[in-house]
């Protein structure tokens, strides 16, 4: 049982840990809450509805870059435990694996993955569909819109 | 935690470093290195260079590797077949002629995809580049003697495809394509790698050979639990070769997907899983024989009469495309079930041939497809001969091999198969697969008879009736084309038409069925002077359809291998068979 | 104090059953995309369990390759998803429906 003891000491740590943050913002800070400051929006109308929460596809695509980056990391862990036995072999086959993931990464640098700012450079996409008022209203269903 | 690390660090003295053999590799890292140098140059260029550049790139990149992939052929031929990186891969006859068939498929797609590329207005470098990652991944399975590296080489090849098969944006059917496409696909992988783990568990090892050796040399006494593995195995490589109770997601995705990814998919995807599944049930696996041959038999004939049946009755050419490819799988499933080195020769030589044949097939779909592969439907190729007579012949020579007229290809491929399992005593598989073979040969010819605008009457009924697929066309073609096979027809019809997907058809009645329309087939050939109208008879002709250098370069060479090996074969027979004569590495 | 190998691997038989069930049952394609999480873990749990049963690292070396794999596939079907369901309200099976005959 003795083995488990250092997970058990953890578990308590990390418990603690989280408790006393979210106390802590809670107590310490000073809130003063008002019914227009707890509405959606400060502009003096009453909001109708919820408003819909909008997810800025960015943040969905620095979500999955980190997956990947995070991951390769996994195979480092391992090499870098024998790093010394493998000697220039395994630097190499590092550098290539490298590599591999820095074209990764030049690749989404380059259509703009990290870019924050307002969209500068839009690629124009020059498409060969004429749009014409049939395909465009029929995009759009009128029952999707009445809902 | 700390018997885990200790485990791993009782390793560390025992250290030997693997011998790596990079010319045995070389196919593959010439493939997937160009792909990562493709997006490479393609993030670098600010303003994006012109398309022809990429396809010309790709193309390259599939001759070389198939060119060094020859090389170690001939290394093969002089030192006899042995296993690189410390028995990770098998390099034999049997992988040489998939890097081979591979990288003919890449240079096919570069050619395919390049008028679909300009059309669309799509990133040519990002296509390609995934092809040829996808091609790696397909090249590692072949090559792949141990189950890791199958699993690997499988995740290489689906998440590629699965990105393909999403890559036209502006079309929602593509996204959706590729969203059943991926679902399916990450269930079958996981099916794949549970399989692997109860197999590791079983024999102790991953490796192919070792797993051979030591079911050769033990009786099992994890009896359940290999077998166990071995279904799970069985099933996942069932699902990418959609073998048909694992076929539900093939007609979707290959209507979905855009029509030079679906060739690529059809061509690459199937080779990858068969050389993966005739590897591991023949090299690691002879001794279990008597388990899984019953069950790849009930595959096969299912896949043989569904796929047929299924085919005769969609509108879509793209879903009646995909239902022929499932009646392929059940062909080729049939060279494995013959459990021999013949059988795996020409398990080599169809898909060989196969890939021509649906590469070809896919270039002319693109084509007549137009922008945003709207056309797609039987109508869409009405009188395609008098609006452009070459593209038209050259795909009616396509299908016609694909349905195994004698002096081409698709003829000596079934024949092949037949033959192997013919030696090992399967004489009702093989009538099976002849009777399939005929009914599913009627789609084909309708199909080319449509293009020809010779009866007409048979698809022109068709023509105003423009309801769900099934029932009502495939009762309009008997009608009219052939008088005495209507209702055997007609009934094929109403088994299959209305849920296609679920209809789980009994051997015995899909016998019968299949029989019936072989009857109406032979009529309606021999009948066929008879009914064929003056051309014109037909409905107005559709969009006029172009006709692209690049189309015309891979349907002539895709035109050329099947006629020129078709009548003279004895090159490509050799290669295929070559193939299996040093196959097996124990 | 140690706890049976086997326990392990039935753990892991019905870690995999339950994410199997799910991505047959539910509609909701990210709940499917857990759900082939959760098989693909139930099977590093019984790669894991091999290998300490076994003696042999391969099992343990198999994992990681499998996580890998995980991740690479969780986010090209998470592009896939934001790619489609940009336009859409709900991510559900249910309404992917144009492909059929």
């Amino acid at each position: 049982m003795a083995q488990y003891l250092g997970i058990f000491v953890m578990l308590v740590l990390s418990t603690l840990f989280a408790l006393v943050s979210w106390g802590m913002s809670r107590f310490a800070a000073s809130q003063r809450p008002t019914a227009a400051k707890e509405a959606p929006f400060e502009c003096g109308i009453v909001p109708a509805f919820e408003p819909v929460e909008r997810f800025p596809v960015r943040f969905y695509l620095v979500a999955m870059i980190f997956i990947i980056f995070d991951i390769e990391v996994v195979f480092l862990y391992p090499w870098a435990v024998i790093f010394h036995q493998l000697g220039r072999f395994g630097l190499v086959e590092m550098l290539v694996f490298a590599l591999a993931v820095v074209v990764a990464f030049a690749y989404l640098v380059s259509n703009g993955a990290l870019e924050w700012g307002p969209a500068k450079r839009l690629r124009r996409v020059e498409s060969p569909l004429v749009r014409t008022t049939a395909s465009t209203v029929r995009k759009v269903p009128s029952s999707e819109r009445a809902a | 935690m700390t018997p885990l690390l200790s485990l791993l660090v009782a390793q560390v003295p025992a250290l030997r470093l693997p011998q790596v053999d990079y010319f045995a590799l070389l196919p593959e890292i010439v493939m997937a290195g160009m792909a990562f140098v493709t997006l490479g140059a393609r993030s670098l260029t600010r303003r994006g260079l012109p398309p022809a550049v990429w396809t010309l790139v790709t193309m390259a990149t599939g001759l070389a590797s198939g060119t060094l992939a020859v090389l170690l052929g001939r290394r093969v031929e002089t030192h006899g077949a042995f296993a690189a990186v410390d028995g990770a891969l098998a390099v034999d006859g049997f992988s040489v002629l998939f890097l081979v068939l591979v990288s003919a498929a890449v240079v096919l797609f570069a050619l395919a995809a390049h008028p679909w590329i300009e059309r669309e207005g799509e990133d040519g470098a990002e296509l390609l580049s995934l092809g040829m990652l996808s091609a790696s991944g397909a090249m590692f399975m072949a090559a792949a003697n141990d189950l890791l590296v199958i699993f690997l080489g499988l995740e290489i090849l689906s998440i590629a495809l699965y990105v393909l098969a999403a890559l036209n944006r502006r079309r929602a059917a593509s996204g959706e394509a590729a969203i059943k496409y991926f679902v399916l696909g990450a269930f079958s992988s996981a099916i794949f790698l549970y399989g692997i783990a109860l197999t590791y568990g079983a024999t102790g090892s991953t490796n192919l050979a070792r797993i051979g050796t030591y079911l050769a040399a033990n009786v099992s006494t994890h009896g359940g639990l290999l077998l166990a593995g071995l279904a799970l195995l069985l099933v996942g490589l069932g699902f990418k070769v959609a073998a048909v109770p694992f076929h539900t997601w093939t007609p979707d995705v290959y209507q979905g997907s855009p029509s030079p990814v679906t060739g690529f998919m059809a061509a690459v995807a199937k080779a990858g899983g068969f050389a993966a599944l005739v590897r591991i049930l023949f090299a690691a696996m002879p001794t279990l024989r008597l388990d899984w041959q019953p069950v790849l038999y009930a595959l096969a004939v299912l896949s043989l009469v569904v796929g047929a049946i299924l085919a005769v009755v969609q509108r879509d050419v793209k879903r009646m495309l995909a239902y022929s490819s499932i009646s392929h799988a059940g062909f080729i499933l049939v060279g494995v079930v013959a459990a021999s080195a013949a059988g795996a020769a020409s398990v080599g030589y169809y898909l060989l041939t196969y890939t021509f044949l649906i590469m070809g097939s896919f270039a002319v779909v693109t084509v007549v497809g137009g922008p945003a592969d709207a056309h797609q439907d039987l109508e869409d190729y009405r009188g395609l001969a008098r609006r452009q007579p070459l593209l038209a012949l050259g795909f009616a020579i396509l299908l016609v091999a694909q349905a195994g007229v004698p002096f081409t290809t698709g003829f000596l491929a079934k024949f092949y198969v037949l033959t192997a399992v013919i030696a090992q005593g399967g004489y009702v598989l093989a009538v099976i697969a002849m009777l399939a073979a005929v009914a599913v040969a009627f789609f084909y010819l309708r199909l080319v008879l449509v293009m020809y605008g010779w009866a007409g009457a048979g698809a022109g009924a068709g023509a105003g009736a423009v309801g769900p697929v099934g029932d009502a066309d495939a009762a309009g073609a008997g009608e009219v084309v052939l008088p005495a096979g209507t209702t055997s027809l007609a009934g094929v019809g109403a088994g299959g038409g209305g849920e296609p997907d679920l209809a789980v058809l009994g051997g015995g009645g899909g016998l019968a069925l299949a029989t019936a329309t072989s009857t109406g087939v032979e009529q309606a050939i021999s009948g066929e002077g008879l009914v064929a109208a003056p051309e014109g008879l037909a409905a107005g002709d559709g969009d006029p359809v172009p006709f692209p250098d690049a189309t015309k370069v891979v349907l002539a060479l895709c035109v050329a291998f099947t006629v020129v090996f078709g009548i003279w074969p004895a090159p490509v027979v050799d290669f295929a068979r070559h193939a299996t004569l040093l196959f097996g590495l124990r | 104090m140690s706890i049976p190998g086997s326990w392990f691997l039935v753990v892991a038989a019905m870690l995999f059953t339950v994410g199997a069930i799910g991505l047959l049952v539910r509609r909701n394609v990210l709940v499917m995309f857990m759900c082939v999480e959760l098989m693909l873990n139930a099977v590093n749990l019984t790669f894991v369990t091999f290998a300490r049963m076994l003696h042999d690292v391969g099992g343990q070396a198999a994992v990681f390759f499998v996580l890998v794999v995980a991740a690479a596939e969780v986010v090209v079907g998470l592009g896939i998803i934001v790619a489609i369901f940009r336009r859409r309200a709900g991510a559900t099976a249910d309404d992917l429906h144009m492909l059929k005959g």
